[in-house]
């Protein structure tokens, strides 16, 4: 049991779980005071609210007794599978870049680069005029090479200017916003269709058609990502083929950072550029490779959520980035960055979300306690490091000691 | 044992474990008072922990600490400094931007309704200072004055509290030749007063001069404890390392082949300064034979290795690698032009300290066709290379090829990158200061490689502040002052004060370029 404990993979998934069971006791406590103190909830529906905070993918509504009740809800899970799948891209993106010794807090920008440049080729080939498949992979490769743009500026300004990529991102993420906004605003993107929305942009499930002349949209031409049979799995759900291609990602991620000559100069040059530099490994250039490739992981994050012919996107963006950027950042630090480990991680920051909504429709409670819980469990997988050496025990920090060869640091008497 | 109070501390039978290593094995140390006591070991023989110790930073499982005679127990660096124990480390804990009397009573301030009262304290330093011939400007910020200086504040600074034990972690690493003798002065005078002294080192030669008694640490465990007068160098080292240890490196008559690597003009830009940090430098360097730039650190060598290795830009001159002009290549297609380089700073250019050993062991080869298919790393072929060199290089470390190169000894960390740069057989080595902060055996071990490397016909260009080990193992010496080269000098028809002369600029070969330099 011991070597067991002492292994770093099995330290790393421990102190995730331990920031998980925090994060989600402190929200049941949560639940639990606002249930106490509110009239209409009292003790028996804050009971239902933490039941549903733990196992809301389970829920299947009320019974007839009034009683929530638990099962296999397929359609929850199958619209976990695919509320997973922009989390589980901008999870990698976030661990790819964090592999090579970069912050990408832009995977935002690059999201809203990637949603942009999707919608704009999946909108504006005309349906028929090339297979609806290629539609498809044209608009997913549009939305992954303009993911990849965005993040390799921040990138360029870091290898060549040595400005940081963190402030870089910051920048380049409200560009994103407002060029986003300024660019749908003077398309003819907007849905004109359905009278009684305003302020969105059409699914993808609308295609460009010629009649009489005049070109408009007519749903159910456009493109969708394949199902795969996996509605059949789970009728009633949004799920498709995007799951298994971000996990395909994430599988080729793992093999390019740990398997290949290419990986390893990206990581070299993210844990220490200078002997990279030595090395003759082109430390600039592969700063620019890390942070393009993390764009382009935001970028199909955002083409298949849209893709998906499902989703709809309220074209004004201006004032709110997408959260998915930001929860990748979340994926990516409770996945310790293994791109394996963040297929796990987006799953169940999906699953949290949408035991958020099921907390709303069955209970009194508002969906926003599960902020606070994904915010508690953030905070405490940055500090999943200290957990980890806290699981280690303070014996492993001990024994690091003397082998950085007596460099210690003693502070005599206290320093003002 | 005998437990007169004669000495003002004493370890007796320290034992400290880590987990997996016995950092140290039953030591008993015991220091007299007014005595300058040499701790002599090889990296990890655990003179660093058995000195955390003494300073409350670690509690030992079994054994006790005396001061004059009475049991103590020192829990933490506060209790220490309250017993009168005080250390200059090897790298000083000193402000830059403060100055000299800010730092040195920084921490123990005196205040008046909470203002510095500076006053008694410049009084008490200069009168410190007097004393004890440690003269500094007080005013003066740390970040003008020189190493040298800086290591006197530290003393300083020990003084200050009163301090009676003080010790000395490996406290030449950083110092020139004379800076050495001026602080062997200073040490001697520190215990005519009656303070005592410890003195961590495994430079032989200045525990030969300075120290009254050595003990000797090897592998954790006590080895003995010797009046220096009545021991030898050789006794040292062999105690130190458990084997007679080869002192002199014994190396044959370089042949000197065809020209490897040749330098005309070359001049780098500086990045501390306006002018340049090498001036129109011009040398060639020859198969078969070890040419050695010295020179006290600072006067160009770290540039001019830097424009050879293509880690900066030259401003103008030519570099020809075995006919090829590589002055304006690529580090990568140097490498490949035949130039294999171990670098100054091990951390910061030879290692990826978060690799494990083998990644780090085919840093500079990973991409050739032994290690690679199509771009996939082929790591069986990898380990099984690190383990070869692990091997032939005796790299010491916790779990092999799988090592955290962070968590490797200073001294196993330079083996390997030695082992990498020599067994990629390359025409040129440039080799700086390959044997910085190792001890004798280790030394000993890299000498004589490069000198295996030499006798196989490579050309060898060394750089290196260490006297002794420029005239021992070169066949040809530069010295470098001032970013230029003002000397040529022939390792067995000149003496040590004459390098030293030429070092500190007191002399040049061709004179009248330029005049007055002290």
């Amino acid at each position: 049991m011991s070597g067991f404990l002492k292994k770093n993979g099995t330290r790393s998934v421990l102190a995730t779980i331990i920031s998980i069971l925090v994060g989600l006791i402190a929200g049941a406590i949560l639940v639990l005071i606002v249930g106490l103190t509110s009239s209409e909830i009292g003790l028996k529906g804050a009971w239902e609210g933490i039941s549903l905070i733990i196992a809301g993918t389970f829920s299947t509504g009320r019974d007839a007794a009034g009683a929530l009740s638990f099962g296999f809800n397929p359609q929850i899970i199958g619209n976990m599978l695919f509320r997973a799948v922009p989390l589980i891209l901008c999870g990698l993106s976030v661990a790819l870049a964090y592999k090579t010794g970069l912050f990408n807090i832009g995977a935002s920008g690059q999201y809203l680069a990637g949603t942009c440049a999707t919608l704009f080729v999946a909108l504006s080939i005309p349906a028929g005029s090339l297979p609806q498949f290629v539609i498809w992979l044209l608009a997913f490769l549009a939305g992954v090479f303009a993911g990849a743009l965005w993040g390799a500026i921040p990138g360029m300004l870091k290898a060549l200017l040595n400005i940081n990529e963190v402030l870089a991102c910051i920048m380049t993420n409200w560009i994103a916003a407002n060029l986003v906004t300024w660019m749908f605003d003077i398309s003819n993107l907007k849905n004109a269709v359905e009278g009684t929305k305003t302020g969105y942009i059409y699914k993808t499930t609308y295609g460009l058609v010629n009649v009489d002349g005049v070109w408009t949209y007519q749903d159910g031409l456009g493109v969708s990502t394949a199902k795969l049979g996996l509605n059949k799995l789970f009728p009633g759900s949004q799920v498709n083929a995007g799951i298994l291609v971000a996990i395909l990602i994430a599988i080729v991620v793992y093999i390019v950072l740990t398997k290949t000559t290419f990986g390893y100069e990206l990581k070299a040059c993210g844990a220490n550029r200078h002997a990279a530099r030595y090395a003759g490994i082109h430390d600039k250039r592969s700063i620019v490779y890390s942070m393009s490739l993390a764009g382009a992981l935001a970028g199909a994050a955002a083409a298949l959520y849209y893709l998906s012919g499902n989703t709809e996107l309220y074209w004004s963006v201006y004032q709110k980035l997408p959260a998915e950027g930001f929860n990748g950042i979340a994926v990516a630090m409770l996945a310790s960055c293994n791109p394996i480990a963040c297929i796990f991680t987006g799953l169940f920051m999906s699953a949290i979300n949408l035991h958020g909504l099921q907390l709303a429709n069955l209970t009194a409670y508002n969906e926003y306690i599960t902020d606070v819980i994904i915010a508690v469990i953030v905070y405490l997988s940055a500090f999943s490091l200290l957990i980890k050496t806290w699981i280690s025990g303070r014996k492993k920090a001990a024994k690091l000691k003397p082998a950085a060869d007596g460099k210690q640091k003693t502070e005599k008497g206290g320093a003002a | 044992m005998e437990q007169a109070p004669e000495y003002v501390i004493e370890m007796l039978h320290i034992t400290k474990i880590f987990p997996g290593i016995k950092a140290n094995d039953d030591i008993t140390l015991q220091l007299k008072k007014g005595e300058i006591h040499a701790l002599l070991g090889e990296n990890g023989a655990g003179k660093s922990t058995l000195m955390s110790v003494l300073f409350g930073l670690y509690q030992p499982e079994e054994g006790i600490i005396k001061k004059d005679g009475k049991v103590v127990k020192i829990d933490n660096p506060n209790d220490a400094t309250a017993l009168h124990i005080g250390m200059v480390h090897q790298h000083f804990k000193l402000i830059d931007v403060f100055t000299v009397l800010d730092n040195i009573i920084l921490g123990a301030e005196d205040t008046k309704l909470g203002f510095l009262e500076k006053k008694e304290a410049r009084k008490k330093v200069k009168e410190l200072s007097e004393r004890y011939g440690l003269h500094v400007d007080l005013d003066a910020k740390i970040e003008d004055i020189t190493v040298g200086m800086q290591q006197r504040v530290e003393i300083l600074k020990m003084l200050y509290r009163d301090n009676e034990i003080l010790i000395f972690d490996e406290p030449t690493a950083v110092l020139t030749p004379q800076e050495i003798d001026e602080l062997m002065t200073i040490m001697r005078g520190l215990v005519k007063e009656g303070k005592s002294i410890l003195f961590i080192s495994h430079k032989l030669n200045e525990i030969m001069e300075v120290s009254d008694r050595v003990s000797v640490l090897r592998k954790g465990k006590y080895i003995g404890t010797v009046n220096t007068k009545d021991t030898t160098k050789e006794e040292l080292s062999s105690m130190m390392v458990g084997r007679p240890v080869q002192l002199v490196v014994d190396k044959d008559e370089a042949k000197p082949g065809k020209p490897i690597l040749e330098v005309e003009n070359l001049t780098v830009p500086s990045k501390l300064h306006k002018n340049n940090a090498v001036k129109n430098v011009s040398f060639t360097a020859h198969a078969g034979e070890i040419t050695c730039i010295a020179g006290i650190d600072g006067n160009g060598q770290t540039e001019l290795v830097y424009a050879l290795s293509g880690l900066e830009k030259a401003n103008a001159g030519k570099i020809t690698l075995c006919g090829e002009d590589i002055t304006k290549a690529s580090v990568r297609s140097r490498s490949f032009a035949g130039m294999s380089h171990i670098p100054e700073d091990r951390h910061k250019h030879g290692l990826v300290l978060d690799f494990t050993l083998e990644q780090n062991l085919v840093l500079q080869r990973y991409y050739e066709k032994q290690f690679q298919n199509a771009g996939f790393i082929k790591f069986n072929a990898v380990r099984e290379y690190a383990n070869k060199l692990i091997d032939q290089f005796d790299i010491r470390s916790g779990q092999g090829p799988i090592t955290i190169a962070r968590s490797m000894s200073g001294g196993n960390q330079q083996k390997a990158i030695v082992a990498r740069e020599i067994d990629r057989n390359l025409p040129l080595i440039i080799a700086v200061q390959p044997t910085r902060g190792l001890d004798v055996g280790a030394i000993e071990f890299i000498h004589k490689r490069l000198v295996e490397e030499r006798d196989a016909g490579k050309a060898v260009l060394l750089v290196s502040l260490e006297l002794e080990e420029v005239m021992s193992l070169s066949d040809r010496i530069l010295v470098m002052y001032e970013g230029e080269i003002v000397g040529e000098l022939d390792p067995k028809k000149t003496t040590v004060q004459e390098l030293g002369l030429y070092m500190a600029g007191a002399k040049r070969d061709n004179t009248e370029k330029k005049e007055g330099q002290a």
